[in-house]
């Protein structure tokens, strides 16, 4: 009796047959596309169609890191936007999503790194996001936990840090966006597979699912890392995209003493203390593409080392956990998002590899501006799949990523 | 996410010795009336099957060799070609 349950999210009737729009994947991108189409679209009937269950993919296996100190013009007033949307979107949905805002150090390990990230600092607070670079004096007054010693493989020579990040409980976001939705009549059909797209006179018709086909003319595909494999089957269309599993772990609870997100690019490894005290950290992604979601001996070795340099209180620690999920990368590091090309009514939202928490809200918000109105908002526009053909790549990352054979 | 696979030259031998090298697209396309889109699908676009890929594949750190194969991305095991395949 004293801890009696109560759902957050109504179990929805029966699948009905007709919608006025599907939602294909029940993680953090397609449960708020829901919960804004029905909020601020009055969309009265919006399933969503989840495989296994809410959560399941990457939006329950994220290291919840947020920030918004992009590199390109494009990409940073979207990701200011979504680190903006946290506080109004905990106070809308009533639900706590324990936004902790401890900020982001980027740890610069070279001349040449410092110099590209004084390029990305000036383009950050153009944009007014609150961005800085440190010196290695200032990054170890900051973080006393990090080895600025010049002997390890990579050293310290500064850092970006950005004060406005850190890190979101991407469960709470999950149960929140679900709540929030079904509140405003979304039904959320978990244990229900889409199966196929059907198109009639180059519109969408309909979704087929394992629990019944849906009548509709408007379809999200936002599943997430299994997102390039289903819009190949379904639609037919080819995308800039590897698949691959990315790996992270937990340490056991420790005493504070990481005081922000930590991250370094030359050792692939980024870390930030959890409020239970564990050190937080991943992500390498395999080599290879891959749909596994299996730990590797490989990376966790990998892992040890890392830490062991950038911060050697750390050595001997144990890990407790460790998990891996999907990346879904594309060439130039940033997401694509499209729709009604060439399939009417067919929307896309996908590439978001392993930065696609940060995000979810704002894709949400805007996806669901596009998809009731059929036009695509300014935002969202500089991120359509036809920037491959056009061979204008976007300039989020200074050189093509490498898992690709063109490196 | 143990991998091995088999180099027509070396045998099977551990997959951290090879560099994967892309989907298997077929051949190059011909420079001649080249389109943006063609090119485009060539270097950039994947079917990311969630299965049985065909796939390059460069010996890294052993003899050299470029070679395609067949794996299932959600085992990660090399497979004999599919009945239906070319
Ligand atoms: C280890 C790891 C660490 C990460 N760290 C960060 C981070 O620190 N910061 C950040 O911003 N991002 C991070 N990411 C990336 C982020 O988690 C993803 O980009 C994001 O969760 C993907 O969007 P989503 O939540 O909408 O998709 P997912 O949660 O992946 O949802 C996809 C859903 O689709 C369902 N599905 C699949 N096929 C079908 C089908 N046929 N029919 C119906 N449903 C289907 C799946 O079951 C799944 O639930 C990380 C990812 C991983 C794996
Ligand atoms: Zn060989």
């Amino acid at each position: 009796m004293f801890f009696r349950t109560r759902r957050l999210w109504k179990k929805p009737d029966r699948l009905r047959s007709r919608y006025d729009a599907v939602i294909i994947g029940g993680g953090l991108h397609g449960l708020a596309t829901a919960y804004y189409l029905a909020r601020e679209h009055g969309m009265r009937d919006v399933a969503v169609i989840e495989k296994n269950y809410i959560g399941f993919g990457g939006a329950g296996r994220n290291t919840a890191i947020v920030r918004a100190n992009q590199r390109t013009s494009e990409n940073l007033p979207l990701y200011k936007e979504a680190l903006d949307l946290w506080p109004v979107l905990t106070r809308e949905l009533n639900f706590n999503l324990m936004f902790n805002n401890c900020g982001n150090l980027n740890l610069v390990h070279s001349e040449a790194a410092m110099k590209a990230s004084r390029l990305n600092v000036a383009t950050a607070q153009f944009h007014g996001v609150e961005s800085h670079l440190l010196d290695a004096a200032q990054v170890k007054e900051m973080e006393p936990a990090l080895n600025i010693a010049e002997d390890i493989a990579f050293p310290i020579h500064g850092a970006m840090y950005h004060p406005p990040g850190g890190v979101v409980r991407h469960d709470a976001v999950v149960w929140g966006l679900a709540k929030g939705a079904s509140a405003h009549g979304v039904h959320i059909h978990q244990q229900t597979e889409a199966t196929g797209i059907s198109v009639e006179n180059g519109a969408v018709a309909g979704v087929e699912t394992r629990a019944g086909n849906i009548r509709t003319g408007r379809v999200l595909i936002s599943a997430g890392g299994y997102s390039a494999d289903i819009i190949h089957r379904m639609l037919g269309l080819t995308l800039p995209i590897s698949v691959l599993t990315i790996q992270a772990m937990v340490t056991q609870p420790l005493k504070p003493l990481l005081n922000h997100v930590v991250s370094s690019g030359a050792y692939h490894v980024y870390a930030n203390q959890t409020l239970k005290g564990e050190i937080a950290t991943g992500a390498h992604m395999d080599p290879w593409p891959n749909y596994t979601t299996r730990n590797s001996a490989h990376y966790i070795k990998h892992q040890a080392e890392a830490l062991g340099e950038m911060l050697p209180c750390l050595r001997g620690v144990r890990f407790m956990r460790h998990w891996a999920g999907l990346a879904d990368m594309t060439p130039d590091m940033a997401p694509i998002m499209d729709g009604n090309d060439p399939v009417r009514g067919a929307y896309i939202n996908c590439g978001w590899g392993y930065f696609g928490f940060k995000s979810c809200a704002v894709v949400g918000k805007h996806m669901a501006a596009f998809m009731a109105g059929g036009e695509c908002p300014e935002i969202l526009r500089p991120f359509h799949l036809r920037r491959y053909e056009q061979h204008r790549l976007m300039g989020e990352t200074a050189a093509v990523v490498n898992y690709s054979p063109d490196n | 996410m143990s991998l091995m696979l088999t180099c027509p030259v070396c045998g099977r031998r551990n997959g951290y010795e090879f560099r994967y090298g892309g989907e298997d697209k077929g051949p190059r396309p011909e420079e001649d009336g080249l389109t943006p889109r063609a090119w485009c699908d060539y270097v950039h676009m994947n079917r990311c099957a969630a299965g049985p890929v065909k796939e390059w594949w460069f010996h890294r750190d052993g003899c050299g060799s470029w070679f395609t194969t067949w794996r299932d991305t959600t085992t990660n095991l090399e497979i004999q070609p599919p009945e239906d395949s070319e």
